[in-house]
């Protein structure tokens, strides 16, 4: 997609570009660019993508500014997905039961982060903003658990069905029970910080993530392919995973135990 | 030559005595440093692998225990006999005790406060009304700061006979808010409002959920218990946040918020309150106020 190619920036222009529901704002003067987010509500606008271009009239006032020295001769900018910063708890909306020695896939759409980067003369990370705020999430023990992004899903289980959303990134989950009980899956915890993202035709994509899982005492085994995805095919990578990973990983990544919240 | 005012320096200055002068030194110069050195080394091992107080006490530790060795070590190369010098040190240990009852009962309290970690340098605790970051957990006490810049220092000992809240202690807290409503609102309404009010704000954690309980039928209001769960760095934004979202959703949904008040009848409770003009000439006890 072209939003994601390096773009000429106007000097003393405010200029506006959109991935579905977040618009950004640029305005450079001597050797300051000034960023501002706006996330749009509008159904009808939020499937729309806009590489930069400068704005007729005069910008919103109630944008909320940042300002960065870039120098005088930076003229180019860079947008960046990225995976978000943190894990995510996926919910579907209706939970799936998975019988003993059988194995599901879901495709996972998640909203990405944007890496706001100068392209030249030198690349300078400015900001990461997410595209969609997700809402904070609990995962495990009130006690020792972890802070996750709360992702309520579809979870589907094929692939065309996906819409083409230009802010999302869909991350297949293959999930295996070989436990000696069916497994329901309410929820699971996926680390998409391990996880790179890829350009396709239509769609941003992630590597392949399998979960294990060996029972509810049992810690699961997660993998993350380091291979491009197959169900469609892809360019190349547009961003690395923010912590590489090599090894799999034995993590509690299934959960359908409800949280103390009593009052 | 050495004979002023009757003393006789040559005499002073025998081979003993100028070894036991240089042995003194000796001791001073090199004992004292090395113990610094030593007991500094220690700390840090012991800070890598455990916390910041039990470094501090090892540090300590190895120190005084060491500089009591030199002292008597320097005083025996003085001439002085142990024997008398530990006797007098008795006597003067148990005065000393009787004087430092408080200290003592102090320094024991905080090392059972150091080995049971209720708490760490940099929780926020609270001992009855005091609430504050501590900022060291010292031998004799506790140092805090509150949260309007005060400093205090609360002895170790009042920490381990009274009740001391940890409220950092684990990664999430529960923010707790009462919230009244008129006793016309319809109930359900109240309870969907309130908990669309904490599904919409991102940083009220979706799980554990929030919870709305209806409490009590209290003298003016349907009183509920809104709870919700966030991250504890979040709490205070939280707390300002909810109490406003409450208000402005409550507003823009008709649902009223009561203020305190009674009513008063004359035995019936729908006949007005009867009133009578006392400047007027005439007396109405119709009109109601």
């Amino acid at each position: 997609m072209d939003v994601w190619k390096s773009q000429k920036i106007i000097s003393d222009q405010c200029m506006q570009g959109q991935i579905g529901p977040l618009r950004l704002w640029l305005k450079q003067a001597d050797d300051e660019l000034r960023i501002a987010v706006e996330r749009i509500e509008d159904i009808k606008d939020i499937l729309e993508t806009r590489v930069f271009e400068p704005i007729k009239g005069s910008e919103p006032e109630d944008l909320d500014w940042g300002r960065w020295v870039v120098g005088t001769n930076a003229d180019t900018i860079k947008l960046m997905p990225l995976t978000p910063d943190r894990p995510l708890v996926v919910r579907p909306e209706v939970p799936l039961k998975i019988p003993t020695n059988h194995e599901a896939l879901f495709f996972v759409s998640f909203p990405i982060w944007v890496r706001i980067v100068t392209d030249k003369p030198r690349q300078l990370n400015l900001c990461e903003v997410p595209s969609v705020v997700l809402s904070n999430i609990w995962f495990g023990d009130p006690m020792s658990g972890e802070l996750c992004y709360s992702l309520r899903s579809r979870a589907r289980r094929k692939i065309n069905n996906s819409e083409p959303s230009p802010h999302r990134a869909i991350c297949p989950v293959r999930i295996r029970n070989s436990s000696m009980r069916q497994l329901d899956v309410e929820r699971f915890c996926v680390h998409v910080e391990h996880l790179k993202i890829y350009d396709g035709i239509e769609k941003l994509w992630t590597n392949e993530i399998s979960i294990t899982f060996k029972g509810e005492s049992e810690v699961s085994q997660v993998q993350y392919a380091q291979s491009p995805p197959s169900f469609e095919p892809v360019k190349n990578v547009v961003s690395e995973a923010r912590i590489p990973l090599k090894k799999p990983l034995l993590k509690k990544s299934l959960s359908k135990f409800k949280l103390f919240s009593g009052a | 030559m050495f004979a002023i005012t009757g003393i006789n320096w040559t005499n002073l200055l025998t081979k003993e005595t100028i070894t036991a002068v240089i042995r003194i030194a000796a001791l001073i110069a090199i004992g004292f440093p090395l113990l610094a050195f030593i007991s500094a080394i220690a700390g840090r091992a012991v800070k890598k692998r455990f916390t910041p107080q039990a470094s501090m006490l090892v540090r300590k530790g190895i120190f005084y225990t060491g500089s009591v060795l030199l002292l008597v070590s320097i005083l025996y190369q003085m001439g002085f006999k142990l024997t008398a010098l530990l006797g007098a040190l008795g006597i003067a240990g148990i005065a000393i005790g009787f004087a430092s009852q408080t200290s003592v009962s102090n320094i024991i309290s905080g090392l059972f406060l150091i080995s049971e970690k209720p708490f760490t340098v940099g929780d926020i605790i609270k001992v009855g009304d005091t609430k504050g970051t501590i900022l060291s957990i010292d031998l004799l006490s506790v140092k805090l700061r509150t949260f309007d810049n005060q400093f205090i220092r609360i002895p170790n000992e009042s920490l381990i006979k009274n009740q001391v809240t940890n409220i950092t202690r684990f990664p999430i807290r529960r923010l707790d808010i009462n919230v009244g409503v008129a006793y016309k609102e319809n109930v359900g309404k109240v309870r969907e409002v309130l908990l669309d009010i904490a599904i919409k704000e991102p940083l009220c954690l979706d799980e554990p959920e929030p919870i709305v309980r209806f409490l009590n039928f209290g003298d003016s209001a349907l009183e509920f218990l809104f709870a919700v769960w966030c991250v504890k760095d979040d709490y205070l934004k939280i707390n300002t946040k909810m109490m406003q979202q409450i208000k402005e959703r409550f507003d823009a949904e008709n649902i009223e918020i009561p203020f305190p008040h009674r009513s008063l009848y004359t035995g019936s409770v729908t006949e007005p309150f009867p009133i009578r003009i006392v400047n007027g000439q005439s007396e109405d006890k119709t009109k109601s106020p």
